[in-house]
Parts: C-alpha cells; structure tokens; sequence
C-alpha cells in the first residue's frame, strides 16, 4: 500500500471521524450527566442545518455569511433545546427512562415535519465559505481546506469540554449530578438549573454541527434519522456517558470505516458493524465506559 | 297510449342514459407516493405531473364521459406501507386503477396487489428490471419509466465514446437500483469496449453521511473515466466532498451518472457547487438549450403554471405520461374494467412531450430512452443545465433485455 494512500485513507477517516464527534459529543454529554438518551439529537442536528441555510438565504444579498450562520444556527438550536428542556422534558426525569425515550422519539416526528413544513421537501445546499473552499497538496494529496478545519475542531472541542468538565466549579457539579442527583440537590445546589444548561450546550453543539456539515452535505429531510443511528453506534463503542470514550470512539470509526473500504469494497460497512459487535461482546459498556452499577 | 306520450317516454328514457353514466361518478385513480420523507423530493413532482395530466383531461370532458380523480397517498417509500395503502385504497375506496410509487422498493409489492385485486397497476419511475421480469411479471402491471438494462447500455454507449479512456471506477449505493444498473452497465462496457478495464468498485449505502473515504480509496486506483449510479442528497453530498478533494479534476471531468442527476432538481440543489462538465440523464431536461420539441414546450409552460414555480420539475413527465397511458388504455378498451384496460395496453403506443412510447407486448414496458448530455454553466441560469440533450438509447433490442 503506497504512502500517499495510507496518508489520504486516514485523512478521510478523521473528516469522518470528527464530523461524527462534533454531533455525538452533545448526545454523550447529555447521557452523561443527565442520563437522558436523548433520540431528537439528531433532530436538532437537522434544524441546525436548516437554520443555517435559511441566514445564508436571508444574507445572500448582502454577501458570503457561513460564520455568522453557523453561530445563529447554534444560538438558534440552544434556545430552542433550553425552552423544550423547561417546559417538557423536566417533567420526565423522575419516571421510567422508557417514557424519556419515547418523548425524545416523539420530537423527532415533531421536528421532522415541522421542517418539512418550513422549509419543504427540497433538496438545500449551502456553499463553503470562500476562504475555506481551496485544498492544499500533503504528500502528493489534495486536502481540502474544510476537512482541515474539521479535523482541528473536533479536538478543540474535546479538550474545552474536558477542562470545563475536570476543572471547572460547573463541571464539578455536573460530574456530581451524574453520580447522585438528589444528593447534589439536597447539598443545596440548582439541579434545575444545572439540567437546563447542559440540554443547552448540548443542543448548542448540535446545531452548530448541523450548520457546519452544510458545506460538505445536503440539507434533505430525513438526515436527522440517518446521523443519529452513526452518533450513537460512536457513543456505543466508546462507552455510553465518556466524553473521550465518545472522541476516541469516533476516530475508530472513521479510520475502521476508511481502511475497511479498501480491504472489503463491496461490504462498505461491515467492518464498523463488525467491530461493534465485537466490542459490545468483549466491553458491553464500551471501550471508556464503566460497567453500570 | 298516444304518440305524444310514448315520444315524450322516449326523450325521457334517453336523457336518462348519459344521467346514468354520470352518475358512475368519476374514474378513480389509487396514487401511493411518497410525500415525505427523504424521497419526497421525486414522489410529489410525479404526482404534480399526474395531477396536470388529470385537470387537461378533465377540462375536455374527461375520459368516455368520466372525470378522473386522483386519490394521493403517502407512501413514505416504505413497501408495506405502499401495500397498506393500496389494498385500502381498493378495497375501501373502490379505486379502478393505480398508478404511483416511487422505489424499486414500493414497486414490485405493489404489483402483487394489484394481481390480487385485478387492477391495473403503472409504476411511473421505479427502474429494477425484476418489476416486469419472467418471475414477476403480472397481466396488470405496466411500466412507463425505462430500466436498469436501458440506463446501463445508454451509459455504456457515452462511456465508449470516449476512445482514450483505459480504466473505469464505478460508485452506486448499495441495493437493489445500484447494483443492477452497475451491473448492466459494466455488461454492455465489456461488448462494446473489451479494452477498458474496471478497475475499482464502490459501494456507499444509499444515504450514507459521509462519503469522503470511498473518494480516497477510489482516486487512489487513479481511473480514467468514473460510472456513478449515485443521485439525490446523496449525489449532493458527494460532489460537495468530491469537489475539493480534486477528484472531478483528476478524472478531467470524465463522469457518467446514470441516476437523473441531470434534471433541473438536482441542478438547483447543488447551484454553483455542481460538477458542471460531467454527462448525466434525466427524462426531461426541462430546459432544452436547443431543439425543444413544441409538445415539450407547452407541457413545461403548463406545468409550472400549475405548480407555480419558477423553473420545474424534471421528475413530472413520468406523472404526466403514466396517467395519459392509462387514459388511452381505457379508450382503446372502451370501458373501464381494470381487466379490459389490461388487455388493451400490451403492445399500445402513447404519446408523450418528449415522444410515442409503446409498451412492450411480453415485458409490459416502454424500454423508455432517456435524455443525457454535458451538465453545463449557461449565463442565463442560476444552475447547470444539460447541452445539446440527446435521447439514448436509439434503440433497445428487446433479447438485450435480463426480462
């Protein structure tokens, strides 16, 4: 296998990769912390990606606005999460995780047609922005600038959430809540509050990933469904509720699925499904999880 | 009885026999496409141009002094719902004939319903030859939409033409549409040009998120010319990963993409991001650059009439011909009765904006040639449109056919 080959293989399989990590990471937070599986992740994937197409839309006129979109879709998406966390979700904590589950699937039927509705069955696109849309030549292979940029975020976004996480007061409570809610409320801290700003972060993250895929995919309903069943075989093999177990899941699946094309070309995906598998034999909890008490 | 009475009996008695007809009510017609969901990008286009064919026809009295009706349903492009619906629609609403779906999924489910039932079934777009092969075939389903068998000889043809080309990658998604028309493409290469080798083959699930390493692994094989079967978002997608990767520009633009990629929707979707200077398909390019036939002309100014949209569908010819098919089928048998109308459509030939079709007597399909050309920037839209469209195949020897 010449160099060049092995070198554009792995570079594909990390787009892939922290394309994956950037949604899957607020699903992991979420489960994480809240302990809430939460199915219209995808949803608000989705609706990121709509919102940022529609600012694109809106400030065509004016001139290239990819940014400016990307950041309305993630404010757009985290108001949007934080008011159905307040008024819906809350008054699902303390019951059986199969009712959370069924609310969250009901979203993405919600969601799902009301996108449909909004903005209508087409086909959108939205353009790379114009600094980003070149390649640069590595080792005899062309790198596009976007799939850079992706393979720098991904990591920047893992390391912020693991300070904020390990080394910040609101990390601290939130690692608390994921061990005993009732004790960190009892303690005297804001639960509420707390839930409320994580459902918030994570669906910021989620519309931001949603807004920054447009460059690289078609706007069409149902991507919703087609990204979450990937964010959550990614979740899966890295341990449900690790936030590194979700990055370093991520990466296996992309290079597993890059390296996995060249030895198998006409079983594309059997080599990821196939390592899930093996996984879920041998760690049922996931390379990073722990064993649920 | 006086001569004026029984005169006056008699107007009486023949007024009331066209009464009686008219109160048959209209012609029903069982329409199960997908209006949501992923495909719902082709399924209501087909069903607007249906729906045109309807209020033409209606606006000049019908058909054997019947209105059509079209009763649309949502198929989701799920075969058990596709069946749900039409078996209700048969059964509960007395629908007389059927005409819809979308997917090689849908399609073949459908038929046997309508064997069942004995109603006349035609399928609009769906392109998996096992539709109306020897197995499947069925007396009451017809297929107005080509094939896999056509759409791999029509790209095989293109790719022939093209004398320097030694090595060719194919890439399609993974089922039943892509595997066939790779299939029947790589089949007609082979005979018409042994020389050029396959020397790669890709296989994205349709609806894959990420095409990016399947690019790689096939620019790493370094092909002349590439065979695509992809179309859709997925189509969208890839080009928007493609492009940067310098992959059109290491196959100098030599892409075939057999899968309608050249009509006006995908164009649209994609705008300035298209790969302009491949050659694709469509059934109706919609915007003829030169050459459109008159018939063409005036189905497409009609048609975005009743959409009201600026630039229509490449995907409504289908709707449009499938229900002018069925109406000639009920002339030519002069009556309604699915199993007459059955009889009557092996064999006939139709009109069409873009020209006859006729349906084949033994495989029930029209074998229907489609439109390819150079997908080309024009200053005069906003989207690529297709250069010089020419109809391909010539012709489609039926033993060519797997049916």
């Amino acid at each position: 296998m010449p160099a060049s080959l092995v070198f554009s293989q792995m570079m594909s399989g990390l787009t892939t990769a922290m394309f994956l990590f950037l949604i899957a990471s607020g699903l992991s937070l979420v489960f994480g912390v809240m302990r809430v599986i939460n199915f219209a992740h995808g949803s608000f994937y989705m609706v990121g990606a709509y919102l940022a197409w529609q600012v694109v839309h809106w400030l065509h006129p004016i001139g290239p606005s990819f940014w400016l979109a990307a950041l309305a879709a993630g404010l757009g998406v985290a108001l949007l999460g934080g008011v159905i966390e307040r008024l819906l979700l809350r008054h699902l904590y303390g019951v059986d995780e199969l009712y959370q589950l069924l609310f969250t699937y009901a979203l993405v039927l919600i969601l799902g047609d009301a996108a449909k509705f909004v903005w209508g069955t087409d086909q959108l696109s939205v353009s790379a922005p114009p600094a980003l849309a070149g390649g640069i030549q590595i080792f005899g292979t062309t790198q596009p600038l976007y799939s850079l940029f992706m393979i720098a975020i991904g990591p920047l976004i893992a390391v912020v959430g693991w300070l904020v996480l390990t080394r910040s007061g609101a990390g601290r409570l939130m690692r608390a809540a994921a061990h005993d809610r009732e004790m960190l409320g009892a303690l005297g801290a804001n639960v509420g509050v707390l839930y409320t700003g994580m459902f918030v972060v994570s669906s910021f993250l989620a519309g931001l990933s949603g807004a920054l895929v447009t460059p690289i995919q078609s706007i069409v309903p149902g991507m919703d469904v087609l990204i979450i069943v990937q964010a959550f075989i990614v979740v899966v093999i890295g341990g449900m509720g690790s936030f590194w177990g979700t990055f370093w899941g991520s990466v296996i699946y992309g290079e597993v699925l890059s390296f996995g094309i060249l030895v198998f070309p006409s079983f594309s995906l059997f080599s990821v499904y196939a390592l899930m598998a093996v996984i879920l034999i041998l760690r049922p909890w996931g390379l990073f999880g722990q064993p649920l008490r | 009885m006086n001569i004026r009475r029984l005169v006056g009996l008699a107007a009486a008695l023949a007024a009331l026999v066209p009464m009686g007809a008219l109160a048959a009510g209209p012609i029903k017609i069982g329409f199960p496409i997908p209006m949501s969901g992923p495909t719902a990008v082709y399924g209501i286009p087909v069903l607007k141009g249906a729906q045109l064919a309807v209020q033409e026809i209606n606006a000049k009295g019908g058909v054997l002094g019947r209105k059509l009706e079209i009763l649309p349903r949502d198929s989701k492009a799920n075969a058990d719902e596709a069946v749900r619906l039409s078996r209700e629609l048969i059964i509960k609403d007395n629908v007389d004939f059927l005409v819809g779906t979308l997917t090689s999924a849908e399609a073949p489910a459908v038929s046997t319903v309508a064997k069942e039932n004995k109603i006349v079934f035609i399928a609009p777009t769906s392109k998996s030859t096992i539709l109306t092969d020897a197995q499947h075939i069925n007396p009451y389903i017809f297929r107005v939409s080509s094939n896999t068998d056509v759409e791999g000889l029509a790209g095989a043809i293109l790719m022939a033409r093209w004398k320097n080309v030694k090595t060719v990658a194919t890439i399609a998604p993974d089922y039943a549409y892509g595997r066939d028309s790779i299939a029947a493409f790589v089949k007609n290469l082979k005979k018409l040009r042994p020389d050029i080798k396959i020397v790669d083959e890709e296989w994205p699930k349709l609806g894959q998120p990420d095409f990016t390493p399947f690019i790689t692994a096939q620019m790493s094989k370094k092909p002349d010319a590439i065979y695509c079967s992809l179309f859709a978002g997925d189509f969208v997608t890839f080009t928007k990963e493609a492009k940067p990767l310098g992959y059109f520009k290491a196959i100098d633009n030599r892409m075939i993409d057999g899968a309608e990629v050249g009509t006006t929707d995908e164009a649209k979707a994609l705008g300035a991001d298209y790969p302009f200077g491949i050659i694709s398909d469509s059934y109706d390019p919609v915007i003829f650059t030169s050459n459109e036939p008159p018939e063409h002309k005036k189905f497409i100014e009609d048609l975005k009439a009743f959409t009201k949209e600026k630039y229509a569908s490449g995907w409504s010819i289908v709707g449009y011909q499938s229900i002018f098919a069925l109406v000639d089928g009920i002339k030519k048998a002069g009556t309604t009765d699915s199993t007459a109308v059955a009889k009557a459509l092996p064999g006939m030939t139709f009109d069409t904006p873009v020209g006859k079709r006729t349906f084949s007597v033994n495989s029930h399909e029209t074998f229907a040639p489609e439109y390819w050309g150079v997908m080309v920037k024009e200053a005069a839209y906003p989207f690529a449109v297709m250069k010089n469209p020419e109809l391909l195949p010539k012709s489609f020897p039926a033993k060519n056919s797997t049916n």
